[in-house]
């Protein structure tokens, strides 16, 4: 035993900056303590696991906090395969919040749904662990752990309600897909590493820069930005979502539109941004097309849901393309350093805007057990602040200013704008014509909610639970705050930063 | 002599691109959630036979690192999907794919 | 010699490929996977990925398959199924033809950027930093490297899969736990 603990002592010992692992620890003690203490939990005092799970993603919110303030040089951990970076850090933290918000909307409805509670969080948080890993990643085998801690906790939680019909085909469907959409793209990175020589995305963009394309790289670059388009639940991609979103718990749904898409997209603007930057031969029109369809067809569908998480599902899916719209300019023009700022101020925004939305959803739903658009009719006349907040979100979706969504969208296009040339214009246009679908039918719920009586002439007042009210003046805060100052979040989206430490 | 020709990474790489086909085109084909999942097996099966046959013309082990890597989350994967699978069979004997159609629209 | 088992592995994995996705019945399907994976194993120890070949057999053959047969069985979905009535008429072309591109396609690539130096048998595989020599390494050369590179580099994403197979694990057992008593049951 000595002898072989002497053996292997001339191994390169991989050194830890603990202090940079922080959330990631305490996101993997909180598993832990959570499912021991679940254990020892009577069955009346399940909540207990809710409360000891925000203060978890509290707690691994507070290193975050430290990294950022402390801020200086980038730290690579790990040859440079594990780096935390501002933009590192400001999606960690939006993940972070979201987990929390998550938590606040789930609270209630698991209570009164009589679901399994203490493992339901250890899931959720097993998922923001993978997301908050998948900032930091910048390697192909990194990238599809945190990919995979991510979703497969997210395939049970979608499951989750095991007597609905509903929750088990949304289970189904999203597990067979995302498993498919995985063996894809793991194909992809086996040829990328084949033909660039390494899994370190670095590497991999300086062998891409060095000499023409070959087609084992084109066929890779291709498969890997397919199984991100799965993830992101981009068309023609998107078959899932709209299915999973509608049978998944509500919460469950805010969660993987939300969370579990922006990790998604943060993939994407990794591989994109670090890995593949000056291929843009393959992966622009690529993204081009992905978003232009993305956009077009989930608004156009949307406009025909009558059911409400259906229509965010669908707008979810909308929304999902005018984040793309910018990844396909990475390398023309001067457009790479808006394009990183609008994405990362869009998944901001939208992650904020639509948890929000989800969460009237569910306090609404709570007094009139329906998922009909109809059933918001008259919502004025007995839930005036619940109306307000949900018009809010909306018009933030929509992209009215002064609020959060706008800022967003007005980043997109400037992004576009900037690259300056015809397909970007192109692209601005269809954007724009889908803008303009879109808030017709963020309108149609809005004039269902102001001006319609409600369907069964029901007024009595709606009771939010204390946790869906503080989701809500969280994600309300957020989509106000970051449309009047958008500068709080833009000076974390450096595009130096992103591409120098993996130079350095 | 044929007995003298050695099998180039190539070759791998070509069984590997087959079979990861035969995997997709039973995914699609398939009804059956367990003998889909089982074509999606085949295509792991693909990606790390391509794996590590690059590594080895590579010289550089980070491909059998992966491989690895992808052993161990696919055995998580097959936990957790037939889980979900047996949770629905057990509420519906003889689900195939084509019955999850509750949801649609 | 290299090609003679080249030949006959490349048959196994293909013969149980087709069969997984032709046989009708799933037990059948299952057993023809097993046939693909040991042969995909042989492929490995050809490529000395010797500790890899060990995993495979024990991972993929000794657990994965055998979990699939332990749910078939006891789920008592052994039933035949049935590959002549094709709900969707386009569905098994369009497949075929995916397929038949998909492949063509791959294979195009992988020729047209193939190497031309041949595997040189015994070579070994160095990793850059870990610089080990073969005469002394001896046999587990392969398991050392692999495991330097896993220790070294990954051991975060090692660390994190220690995570998702708990909660794989444990989320899985709430899923398929048998309902509570009804009483306990709130109507939804």
């Amino acid at each position: 035993m000595i002898g072989l603990v002497a053996q292997v002592g001339d191994w390169p010992t991989p050194v830890v900056d603990w202090h940079a692992l922080a959330p990631e620890l305490v996101l993997i003690a909180g598993i832990n303590l959570v499912l021991a203490t679940d254990l020892l939990l009577e069955e009346g005092r399940k909540w207990a696991t809710a409360t000891l799970t925000g203060f978890v993603l509290l707690g691994a919110f507070v290193p975050v906090v430290t990294l950022a303030v402390i801020g200086g040089d980038v730290r690579a951990l790990f040859d440079g395969r594990y780096v935390i970076d501002d933009f590192a850090l400001i999606l960690k933290a939006l993940f972070l919040l979201t987990g929390y918000v998550v938590v606040l909307m789930s609270q209630t409805e698991l209570e009164e749904g009589g679901y399994y509670q203490g493992e339901f969080y250890v899931l959720l948080l097993c998922s923001v662990l993978g997301m908050v890993m998948m900032t930091s990643s910048r390697d192909l085998v990194s990238v599809f752990i945190a990919l995979e801690l991510l979703s497969i906790p997210a395939y049970m939680l979608a499951a989750w309600r095991k007597r609905d019909r509903k929750s088990n085909e949304a289970g189904v469907k999203f597990y067979l897909l995302g498993v498919f959409a995985s063996a894809v793209l793991l194909y992809g990175m086996s040829l990328l590493y084949g033909a660039t020589g390494s899994t370190r995305f670095d590497e991999i963009a300086a062998s891409l820069a060095s000499g023409d394309l070959i087609g084992l790289q084109i066929v890779g670059i291709t498969f890997v930005i397919a199984g991100f388009a799965f993830k992101v639940s981009a068309v023609p991609f998107h078959t899932w979502a709209p299915d999973t979103y509608e049978g998944a718990p509500t919460p469950v749904t805010a969660f993987l539109s939300v969370a579990s898409k922006a990790a998604g997209f943060v993939a994407l603007v990794l591989v994109i941004f670090t890995a593949f930057p000056t291929a843009d031969g393959v992966y622009g029109p690529l993204v081009w097309v992905l978003a232009a369809l993305t956009m077009t067809v989930g608004n156009v569908i949307a406009l025909r849901q009558t059911n409400i998480v259906r229509m965010l599902a669908y707008s979810s899916v909308s929304q999902g393309g005018f984040i793309l719209m910018p990844l396909a300019f990475v390398n023309s023009g001067d457009a790479a350093e808006p394009a990183l700022k609008a994405v990362v101020v869009y998944l901001l925004v939208y992650g904020f805007t639509n948890l929000g939305a989800f969460a009237v959803v569910i306090a609404v739903a709570r007094k009139t057990r329906s998922g009909a658009i109809t059933s918001f009719g008259g919502l004025i006349s007995y839930a005036p602040g619940l109306t307000v907040l949900m018009t809010l979100f909306l018009a933030s979706l929509a992209g009215i200013p002064p609020l959060g969504g706008w800022i967003a969208k007005f980043n997109a296009f400037k992004a576009v704008l900037d690259a300056g040339s015809g397909s970007g214009y192109a692209l601005a246009v269809v954007g724009a014509v889908n803008t303009a679908i879109a808030a017709a039918y963020y309108l149609r719920v809005m004039r269902e909610m102001w001006m319609n009586d409600p369907p069964d002439g029901d007024r009595a007042p709606i009771v939010t639970p204390a946790p869906v009210a503080t989701a809500l003046g969280i994600t309300a805060a957020g989509t106000v705050v970051l449309g009047i100052v958008p500068g709080l979040v833009l000076r974390f989206a450096d595009l130096q930063d992103l591409t120098g430490a993996l130079g350095g | 002599m044929i007995a003298d020709v050695v099998p180039t990474p190539t070759w791998y790489l070509v069984l590997a691109a087959v079979l990861f086909g035969i995997g997709a085109v039973g995914v699609l084909v398939r009804r059956n959630p367990l003998v889909l999942f089982m074509c999606i097996e085949l295509m792991l099966n693909a990606v790390n036979l391509s794996f590590v046959a690059l590594s080895r013309k590579l010289g550089d082990i980070g491909g059998q690192t992966a491989v690895f890597f992808v052993l161990v989350v696919a055995a998580a994967e097959v936990v957790v999907g037939l889980g979900i699978i047996v949770s629905i069979i057990r509420r519906r004997p003889g689900a195939t794919a084509d019955d999850l159609a509750t949801l649609k629209g | 010699m290299q090609l003679v088992v080249f030949v006959i592995a490349s048959l196994m994995v293909l013969v149980g490929a087709v069969g997984v996705v032709l046989r009708r019945h799933p037990v059948h399907a299952a057993l023809s996977l097993v046939l693909t994976l040991f042969g995909v194993a042989v492929h490995f120890v050809a490529q000395e990925a010797h500790f890899l070949a060990a995993v495979q057999v024990i991972v993929y053959a000794g657990a994965i398959v055998v979990l699939f047969l332990f749910v078939i069985m006891l789920l008592g979905v052994d039933s035949a199924d049935d590959l002549r009535i094709e709900r969707l008429p386009i569905q098994r072309p369009l497949a075929a033809v995916m397929g038949v591109g998909i492949v063509g396609l791959l294979i195009a690539a992988v020729v047209a950027t193939r190497g031309s130096e041949p595997l040189q048998a015994g070579a070994g595989i160095n990793v850059a930093g870990v610089g080990i020599d073969d005469a002394v390494a001896g046999h587990d050369a392969n398991i050392t490297q692999l495991a330097g590179n896993l220790f070294a580099d990954y051991v975060f994403a090692f660390e994190l899969t220690s995570v998702l197979l708990i909660v794989a694990v444990a989320g899985t057992v709430v899923l398929t736990r048998r309902e509570k008593p009804p009483s306990e049951e709130d109507a939804p």
